[in-house]
């Protein structure tokens, strides 16, 4: 299990700079949007623009993550494996938590550079809680569905269509907690409110995953 | 009613009779909310005034949505456990009903929020998870269309509507982390205790729906058996 995701890691080097070249893009993007009218992008805009980044970047590898095995028939090897599946998928989404927040260590300094430098200095660790809950859902979430979308026709087009639509709940309390901690309105409480939330969000999905993964992957 | 009209084109089948009772019952529950709510029920005395009248309509579509939903929950985990086509098709029928539902919800509650608020749309907790649900759902049929083998397609719709069901919840108290006064605080007529005719219309309203959304879904399942059994016999005439 842990060779495969090396041998994954190894693999992906074009996938881990597909996902971080996105996030500079978008990043650009979102500034030029942002201040058309001429000012810096308000600091309370910040939070949804990083993790629209995040979430978009994540999409992309995960859309990879099965692509490799359906395509090169390696799944029926996995399958073979004398492993539980829920160590395929610990072992899957394992490796693109990885994928995730290695894009994010090289993504955030650029979005600090580019939009908050002071802010992101002195709030670093809350925010690096804040992201490492929100990659665990959207990783947990984003596995099992892009399991399902594996089999699907039209993966590319089927992933983004359910995964979204359920990664909400988790872009809403990590995007008004990040903007919070940038512009520094709310106090300690309502952070901590937002990360419980992450937190409870994560375990539904971790729990869900693993009850119904053996259905999910297939025989 | 057109609906009990189309029921009976399902013929042959033993719930024909059964259905169009539940749907005559439906349709006498949903009279008397009109009759109650509109004539015999106060005009609401705060700034709502007669606009409160949709309320009666509203909110039962809102709980029959949601209990929508709930049944497609409860179908798929019985599909994944007995694997009987059964409650795929109940799921299925479940789910689009649910979807229905949920636009009707988004539409009279849009129109309410017109007339009430003075917006057509507010982020209001309420409207924004009925909105993220109404995504939800909708991708559970791209879902079924992108899946071309029959059990596997209604193992990734039972898994679909588990996992959608789950999140319906989780949504609302995410919107409910919102920044307070970004939105209108709403305080359902419920929160403030009906008055007796009120909760007759309101009651009736609620039983009506539901027993629409019973009939419905038995003609759906009714439907969707059909359309089965017309692909064994198209399978079985191939070769």
């Amino acid at each position: 299990m842990v060779r495969k995701d090396l041998l994954l890691e190894m693999r992906t080097r074009e996938t881990v700079a597909a996902m971080f070249l996105f996030v500079v893009l978008a990043m650009v993007v979102f500034h030029y949007a942002f201040t058309a009218g001429g000012r810096g992008a308000p600091a309370l805009y910040t939070g949804g623009m990083l993790w629209v980044v995040f979430v978009f970047g994540a999409l992309l590898g995960l859309g990879r993550s099965f692509a490799h095995e359906k395509d090169e028939g390696c799944l029926d090897g996995l399958l073979l494996c004398p492993v539980d599946r829920v160590t395929i998928f610990l072992s899957k989404m394992t490796a693109n938590l990885v994928f995730l927040g290695l894009i994010q260590v090289l993504a955030v300094p650029v979005f600090a550079l580019f939009f908050a430098p002071g802010r992101i200095v002195a709030h670093l660790p809350a925010l690096v809680l804040l992201i490492a809950l929100g990659d665990v859902g959207i990783s947990a979430l984003g596995t099992l569905l892009a399991t399902i979308a594996m089999h699907t026709r039209a993966r590319d087009l089927i992933l983004p269509i359910v995964f979204l639509p359920l990664v909400v709940p988790l872009l809403i309390a990590a995007a008004t907690g990040t903007s919070g901690l940038l512009s520094g309105a709310p106090g300690g409480p309502s952070l901590l409110g937002r990360a419980a939330f992450l937190l409870v969000y994560d375990g539904v999905f971790l729990v869900l995953a693993y009850g119904t993964y053996d259905v999910a992957i297939g025989e | 009613m057109t609906v009990a009209a189309r029921g009976s084109s399902a013929r042959a089948r033993p719930a024909t009779a059964t259905t169009v009772a539940v749907l005559a019952a439906a349709a006498a529950f949903l009279l008397a909310d009109v009759l109650v709510g509109f004539l015999a029920a106060p005009t609401d005395a705060s700034t709502l005034g007669f606009t409160q009248k949709i309320f009666y309509v509203h909110a039962p579509i809102a709980e029959t949505a949601l209990l929508a939903y709930a049944v497609a929950f409860v179908a798929a985990l019985l599909f994944l456990r007995r694997d009987d086509p059964r409650y795929d098709r109940l799921g299925l029928a479940a789910v689009r009903l649910g979807l229905l539902f949920s636009v009707l919800v988004m539409v009279s509650g849009v129109i309410w929020g017109r007339a009430a608020w003075g917006v057509w749309w507010a982020w209001e907790p309420r409207l924004t998870t009925f909105l993220i649900a109404c995504l939800l759902y909708a991708g559970y049929f791209v879902l079924r269309g992108a899946v071309d083998d029959e059990s596997r397609r209604a193992t990734f719709a039972a898994l679909y509507a588990i996992v959608a069901f789950v999140d319906v919840p989780i949504t609302f108290f995410a919107t409910r982390l919102l920044p307070a006064g970004l939105h209108p605080v709403v305080l359902g007529p419920s929160g403030s205790g009906m008055a007796w005719r009120d909760l007759v219309a309101f009651l009736c309203g609620t039983a009506g729906m539901t027993l629409l959304f019973v009939g419905l879904l038995r003609i759906e399942m009714g439907i969707e058996a059909l359309r089965e059994g017309l692909r064994d016999l198209a399978d079985r005439l191939e070769g």
